[in-house]
């Protein structure tokens, strides 16, 4: 399993963010569903070496990322993009990439390459030498997938990675994502159902800090029969658990 | 019109011909510190501190100008006292969330932050370290030659380099902790004033702060105590804010 947590909690002083999440994933596209607050991001932040665990076990690509040395053999292996990227506005798209690819320690002789294949699976090839200040949101978003994927990452950790990307892009995102999912684990957070539907074969509904619901869409579409309400039915399957979850 | 050979993979040409294009050429500079620092990545992240860029360095250099003009102006050592308070705004302004946009992706990677920290902290420290010695030497060489040199010259010219340790220190802890790079740079400024105004009254010197001798050790042991918290402040990823 690419990635095995048993019991992850993540408490911010009073306020517990992550109140004892099991999960396993192993290659494939796995979905994080859930309303704001329910504790996704901060999920996914743990599963990137950015802030520990308060309690509980967390295993990455067969590594415990609590060790200096194993933490950085994922963070080489790992792909990261947050759900507020930061980005220079002096610097070109290229650039970009090639910073975090060298923040990767990805070979120096390969970057290159692999920084133009990572532009062009976004499709921003005609932006790559312009400069960030002037690309709109959903470019930007682009090139956080680029710079995530740049090293081929075995895990994937995406947070709202189709916010303001407009249909036709969503559409070749998700093309991307099974992609890249033939190889590696990628957990995406969202709260777009219909991403979910459309890319993921698994999907775990967190609220309040904790997995409610964990299985395939279809489960959770079967899940929506009964008082779930929504057009859709994934959407009625989300939130027919939320209500069983909060009663 | 033919198309391409079909054993040519142009998708494959194209990516190699971008790789090529895009590619930013390091600078001599930049392939001087990965071979001194063994990491292409360090060395990157070390030529993108904000207070290494130029306009950062030449803002200093005007100062430090300044305050080596009114050093021989008016007698009382200005660039010592100058010094410091520069080289404290440049350490906070080199390193954390405060100052750079893409601190939570830097979190995330092999490369990490505190190595960064280091690098960036070291390399700061040296260059205004330099900066300000230029600064010195100058005042100095030039008073010597209006008035016969004297052994305060060298205490004026090289004795601030304690008390600069010690305040780019408490800058970069008070950084590090609050997480910006304007609260660090603040505070290490107006510890440095609030030292330098203490030993105008007790002395009745302004130079006093900069140059006596007295005061080194608690300097080395404020720089020791304050580089410890900074560490460890950027020890814990995260901390423990949302």
């Amino acid at each position: 399993m690419n990635v095995d947590i048993t019991g992850l909690t993540r408490r911010f002083g009073r306020h517990q963010a992550v109140a004892g999440v099991d999960l396993q994933a192993g290659p494939g596209v796995f979905g994080l569903l859930g309303p704001n607050g329910a504790g996704k991001t901060t999920l996914l932040r743990m599963m990137a070496t950015v802030i520990p665990p308060s309690a509980g076990r967390l295993r990455l690509l067969d590594r415990d990322p609590g060790a200096y040395g194993p933490r950085r053999e994922v963070r080489r292996r790992l792909g990261y993009l947050p759900q507020n990227l930061g980005y220079y506005p002096g610097f070109t798209v290229a650039e970009f990439v090639e910073y975090f690819a060298l923040l990767k320690e990805m070979p120096a002789a390969r970057v290159p390459a692999a920084v133009a294949t990572a532009i062009e699976r976004v499709d921003l090839g005609d932006r790559a030498r312009a400069k960030l200040r002037t690309l709109s949101g959903g470019m930007l978003r682009r090139v956080g997938v680029a710079q995530a994927i740049v090293n081929e990452p075995e895990l994937l950790l995406l947070d709202e990675p189709t916010a303001g990307l407009d249909p036709e892009q969503r559409v070749r995102f998700r093309a991307l994502l099974r992609e890249l999912a033939q190889q590696a684990t990628v957990v995406v957070s969202t709260h777009l159902v219909e991403d979910v539907g459309a890319a993921c074969s698994q999907v775990a509904l967190m609220d309040q800090g904790r997995i409610v619901f964990q299985g395939t869409p279809a489960e959770l579409m079967a899940r929506g029969t009964e008082q779930g309400t929504g057009d859709a039915p994934l959407e009625r399957g989300y939130t027919a658990v939320l209500a069983a979850a909060r009663s | 019109m033919n198309g391409p050979p079909p054993d040519v993979d142009l998708g494959r040409v194209w990516i190699s011909v971008a790789a090529q294009v895009w590619h930013r050429r390091p600078s001599r500079l930049e392939r001087v510190a990965t071979r001194l620092l063994r990491s292409p990545g360090l060395a990157r992240a070390l030529l993108t501190t904000p207070s290494l860029l130029l306009p950062w360095l030449i803002a200093s250099v005007v100062v430090l100008a300044a305050g080596a003009a009114a050093t021989l102006s008016s007698g009382q050592p200005v660039t010592a006292l100058l010094a410091p308070a520069v080289a404290a705004a440049a350490i906070a302004y080199s390193y954390g969330p405060g100052i750079d946009p893409a601190w939570e992706l830097s979190c995330s990677m092999a490369v990490s932050d505190r190595m960064v920290l280091l690098a960036r902290a070291l390399a700061v420290f040296a260059v205004n370290a330099v900066l300000g010695l230029a600064a010195s030497a100058v005042s100095a060489v030039s008073a010597a030659a209006a008035v016969p040199a004297s052994g305060a010259a060298a205490a004026v010219t090289f004795g601030w380099l304690i008390p600069m340790t010690a305040v780019c220190a408490f800058a970069l802890a008070v950084a590090t902790v609050t997480r910006s790079a304007s609260a660090g740079a603040a505070a290490g400024v107006a510890a440095w004033l609030i030292t330098v105004l203490s030993g105008r009254v007790a002395s009745g010197r302004f130079g006093t702060a900069a140059t006596d001798p007295v005061l080194f050790l608690p300097y080395l042991a404020v720089g020791a105590g304050c580089a410890a918290i900074a560490l460890y402040a950027s020890r814990i990823p995260g901390g423990t804010r949302p």
